[in-house]
């Protein structure tokens, strides 16, 4: 058993080098790669927050999406400074996640997909037809900060690491345990005496926080968002991250974003082929590697296998 | 051991004395960021298709010559899926990665704002077939567009249809509900309203469907005298064309930009017969180039479809970079932006020029025929080829 | 035009493609557990391989109705098999996991797209018409192909029906729907069950590919197109229930049909979304839904 101690020093000194290393990414390719994982990576962590409460969060694109109109319009349209546009997109979707998780966390397992998928749905359609953020053609011109310009993937980075480190935080304390004894059996805990239904609302409103600044980040790296940015299929790739690396610890959707995301940059250049990398990649990780790359590491380091995350309704 | 060693500094040895050689002709990039899967696909792949036509013809005619030195093209195509995100990703890719200083081709609004963001604070020089006035002008002195917008289509098509069917007063409209849809939508309303045509409605359907009756039967009550079908994919144009004729319509039918006849006439069957369209050139006709002739040629027999002129507008983008290139005879894509307006020069339509400072304030815009085709028959059959104002007066004057 | 007659004519005719392309999609939610996104690849690759077929066959001294029938009846093999291969070894591993095996479904429909636009390339193709000519009934027009297709549509919908209520197949799929393990107490072998349940919707799906054939347009992605529509309306009707498909299938063809016509097809779709949401809100399960 690796010690507490141990652990929180090796994610600190992970930490820190990551952060050292992206000062060195520069303004070119480098840079573009080092924030795409990264910010794959909050959204893999995101959506993993949700499935301890044995949801497959599908408005997850839905929350991403507002995030970045949100920022968008704070600093293109509004010029205000980035700071702003940040807690706006998270504020913007956290209240959004309230009210829309309030109705239709009454509903279960596939019936919640879909209902989370339509949402998504009527989001991206909504944005198309709103000519004052570009309608079809999108949005433009959303900028980093300018004293951040060079170093965006260094700032990005830092925002990622802290947001993922709350997330495993949350993950160990109280809370995460009462998420994960409602995933086992919600009605057990009712008769407790807390009330499941704010505690899911709760629970998707902070992955809605983050999945709001991962917008945030993603418009001002790419400088263009559009409705089509924002569909069903980021939350289908965001799932196939945490499958690939692995639900049962935080570390899997770390891993499973990095890898896929690098992979997907060689699959870049193959075109149509790229369905076909995407699809093989998932079905592969499913058929082969169960516990994902984070169950190979276990077994390689001698570690006993943990429970899977979702439940099986 | 030493065998193997003696291999490897022989191999070496022969490397660097072939790398040498071949210094003698260096390569220039050039990149295309079109969607190459999904719906839109045949546009992407035709277009890196042509594109490497003209490189390749260029190549084996020497390549090009550039302060006294010799380079030849090479093209680098990516999918760019249509959206912002994946365009960004292929812009990095082409412009960070790739180190590609000239796009020959670009297409999908959403993913091109997403090229220009970079590729004017790079300095690279791109030509793309983006409509729209946002992504031109005196803002963009590094975008070039290769290909006829709505800008240039609509006006002449639908004077052009009117002149053909005078008796009619009444227009619906349909067009998707995507970039391009909203584009072009703008300009044909105020196309319409500008030679006194009633536009009786606006409509709009989402991409992704597969049943056209509702719609066909709301255009049907409506009872307009002429249907623009806008930007609709041939596919969707032709069962709509169908779905009509079922319904007894039987009115002047208009797909301005729409850019396959064949796939609209296979589909849409009798029904499709009579539509006019803008933006579907028959280079197989006598109206075309030999040179246009010749690709159609090669575009069927690796495609099977007929060339568009959104594919063979890479191939003149290629042209106009060789003849700006040797013209400014100098690499960087300020000079060469700055030498091409002024340009005449060669390309699959024969001479042409960059033009259109009276619609954007700047003239980025190649001046090439608008072409307009009717479906007759089951085949497409050009009925006229009009040449833009601005090219007959630059030609005339030989500058 | 009657307005009316015409709303009904084409409500009839696309609820008939959806109800073809979810009684599958919802069998094999009910007896597996699965919410397999990749039925609607198979039902594209029927519809491609006929594509392809079709024109191939085809000639002047073949009657059309024959060159169908052979090109449907060797798609839908192809079909079934490759439904069977997919069965043994992917899905049956994940049986009664929903998250795994939709996950699974997902990855296999990514990577057939992908297979389907490298085979078949990237432009569409309409088949000519078995059937030609319309009919104007009931003040509307509709050609004469769609409504035999819709009476054969509600034909194999009633057959459905009556083989998951009267026979002792359709029993054991209902009881293995409701609750596996007390079915299986009662002997039924699950297996098997699952097996056949899995079959019968491939079918049902190479089926639906087989009779739209002449009446769609063919493209690597069509299977996707349905796929959503075809979802929403087994949800809302109840994952799991025939009965329910059907439903849900008639309101969505409802709405996509009024919709369009008295607003814009655009604002249907979204309309059909929010619906959605609402009807999910109001019956958690689905209108007929006991899951």
């Amino acid at each position: 058993m690796v010690s507490a101690k141990t652990s929180v020093v090796s994610v600190l000194a992970l930490s820190l080098i990551a952060l050292i290393a992206s000062l060195f990414a520069g303004t070119g390719f480098a840079a573009s790669l080092v924030i795409w994982v990264a910010i794959n990576i909050l959204l893999a962590a995101s959506f993993r927050f949700v499935q301890l409460i044995g949801e497959l969060n599908f408005a997850l694109a839905g929350f991403v999406g507002l995030g970045a109109y949100i920022s968008g319009i704070c600093t293109a349209k509004l010029g205000l400074p980035f700071a702003i546009a940040l807690m706006g997109a998270a504020v913007a979707a956290t209240l959004l996640s309230l009210i829309v998780g309030f109705i239709t966390l009454r509903t279960k397992g596939p019936y919640f997909m879909l209902i989370s998928f339509a949402f998504t749905e009527v989001l991206r359609m909504i944005y198309t037809q709103i000519e004052y953020i570009g309608g079809n053609s999108g949005m433009i011109g959303i900028f980093p900060p300018a004293l951040f310009t060079d170093y965006y993937p260094t700032l990005v980075v830092a925002i990622v690491l802290v947001l993922v480190l709350v997330l495993y935080k949350l993950e160990q304390s109280d809370l995460g345990k009462v998420l994960v004894a409602i995933r086992n059996n919600d009605a057990l805990v009712q008769t407790v005496g807390i009330n499941v239904h704010l505690t899911k609302v709760l629970c998707l409103a902070i992955s809605s926080f983050v999945a709001g600044i991962g917008g945030a980040l993603l418009a001002h790296a790419n400088n263009v968002i559009s409705p089509g940015d924002f569909s069903f299929l980021l939350a289908v790739y965001t799932l196939a991250y945490i499958k690939v690396g692995g639900e049962s610890h935080i570390a899997g959707p770390i891993l499973g974003a990095a890898v896929l995301t690098l992979l997907a940059q060689v699959a870049m250049g193959f075109g149509p082929y790229e369905h076909i990398f995407y699809g093989s990649a998932i079905v592969i990780a499913v058929l082969l590697m169960p516990d994902g790359l984070v169950g190979i590491i276990r077994k390689s380091l001698g570690l006993a296998p943990r429970a899977q995350v979702a439940a099986r309704h | 051991m030493t065998n193997l060693k003696k291999i490897y500094a022989a191999l070496a040895l022969a490397a660097l004395a072939t790398t040498s050689s071949v210094q003698a002709q260096e390569t220039i990039k050039l990149g295309i960021s079109a969607p190459m899967s999904g719906a839109a696909a045949v546009w992407g792949l035709g277009m890196e298709w042509a594109a490497k036509q003209a490189a390749d013809k260029i190549n084996l005619e020497g390549g090009l010559t550039v302060a006294g030195k010799k380079y030849k093209y090479e093209i680098v195509a990516y999918d760019n899926k249509y959206n912002a995100a994946e365009g960004t990703k292929v812009a990095q890719n082409l412009i960070n990665r790739e180190k590609i200083k000239y796009i020959v081709g670009g297409i999908g609004t959403a993913p091109i704002q997403a090229l220009q963001s970079l590729s004017e604070r790079s300095g690279t020089l791109i030509f793309i077939s983006a409509w729209g006035k946002s992504v031109k002008g005196p803002q963009f002195p590094l975008t070039f567009t290769q290909s006829n917008t709505p800008f240039e289509i609509l006006d002449p098509l639908y004077r052009y249809v009117l002149a053909q069917n005078p008796k009619a007063k009444t227009v619906a409209i349909l067009n998707a509900n995507d970039s391009s849809g909203k584009e072009v939508e703008t300009v044909a309303q105020k196309a319409w309203a500008a030679l006194g045509i009633k536009v009786l409605s606006s409509n709009w359907y989402e991409r992704g469907t597969t049943q056209f009756q509702p719609i066909a039967a709301k255009l049907t009550e409506q009872k307009p005298d002429i249907i623009d079908l806008g930007v609709a994919p041939p596919a969707d144009a032709g069962i709509m064309l169908k779905e009509l004729g079922v319904l007894g319509w039987n009115g002047v039918k208009v797909l301005p930009v729409g850019t396959s006849a064949t796939q609209l006439a296979q589909i849409g069957g009798a029904a499709a017969n009579g539509t006019y369209m803008g933006y579907a050139g028959d280079y197989s006709s006598a109206l075309s180039t030999p040179v246009q002739q010749i690709l159609n040629q090669g575009m069927l027999a690796q495609y099977k479809e007929p060339l568009n002129p959104l594919q063979v507008s890479s191939y003149d983008s290629v042209y106009a970079l060789k003849a700006a290139m040797e013209a400014s005879n100098s690499l960087d894509p300020k000079k060469i932006a700055a030498v091409l307006p002024t340009l005449i020069f060669e390309t699959s339509y024969g001479k042409t020029v960059f033009g259109g400072k009276a619609t954007y304030d700047s003239p980025q815009q190649i001046q090439v025929p608008v072409m307009i085709t009717q479906v007759q028959d089951g085949k497409m059959v050009e009925l006229i080829r009009i040449v833009p104002e601005e090219l007959k007066t630059r030609l005339a004057a030989g500058k | 035009m009657d307005i009316f007659g015409q709303l009904f004519l084409n409500s009839l005719q696309i609820s008939a493609a959806y109800i073809l392309f979810s009684l599958g999609l919802t069998l094999i939610f009910g007896v597996m557990k699965v919410v397999n996104f990749a039925h609607g690849e198979f039902f594209g690759l029927v519809l491609l391989l006929i594509a392809i077929i079709v024109p191939w066959l085809n000639s002047p001294a073949l009657p059309l109705a024959l060159t169908y029938a052979a090109a449907g009846a060797v798609s839908i093999l192809a079909t079934m098999a490759c439904g069977w291969f997919l069965y043994h070894f992917a899905f049956k591993k994940f049986q009664r996991d929903m998250v795994g095996s939709f996950v699974l479904s997902v990855g296999l429909s990514l990577l057939m797209q992908g297979l389907f636009l490298e085979f078949f390339g990237g432009v569409p193709v309409k088949l000519p018409d078995l059937i030609e000519g319309n009919l104007h009934i009931l003040g509307g027009a509709i050609t004469t192909q769609r409504l035999v297709l819709t009476l054969i549509a509600l034909c194999v919908a009633v057959v459905m029906c009556w083989l998951i209520a009267a026979t002792k197949l359709g029993k054991a799929l209902r009881a293995v729907s409701e609750d596996h393990e007390a079915a299986m107490l009662q002997g039924i072998p699950y297996r098997r069950i699952a097996l056949y349940g899995f079959l019968i919707a491939t079918f049902l799906a190479a089926i639906a590919g087989a009779l739209l054939a002449p009446v769609t347009v063919i493209s690597a992605n069509v299977g996707s197109d349905f796929l959503i529509k075809g979802f929403i309306a087994i949800v809302i009707g109840g994952l799991g229930s025939i009965p329910g498909s059907i439903i849900g299938s008639i309101l969505i063809a409802v709405i996509e049909s009024v919709g369009g016509y008295y607003f814009d097809p655009s604002l249907a779709t979204l309309g059909m979304f929010v619906i959605t949401m609402l009807v999910l809100l109001v019956r958690p399960k689905g209108i007929m839904g006991n899951g």
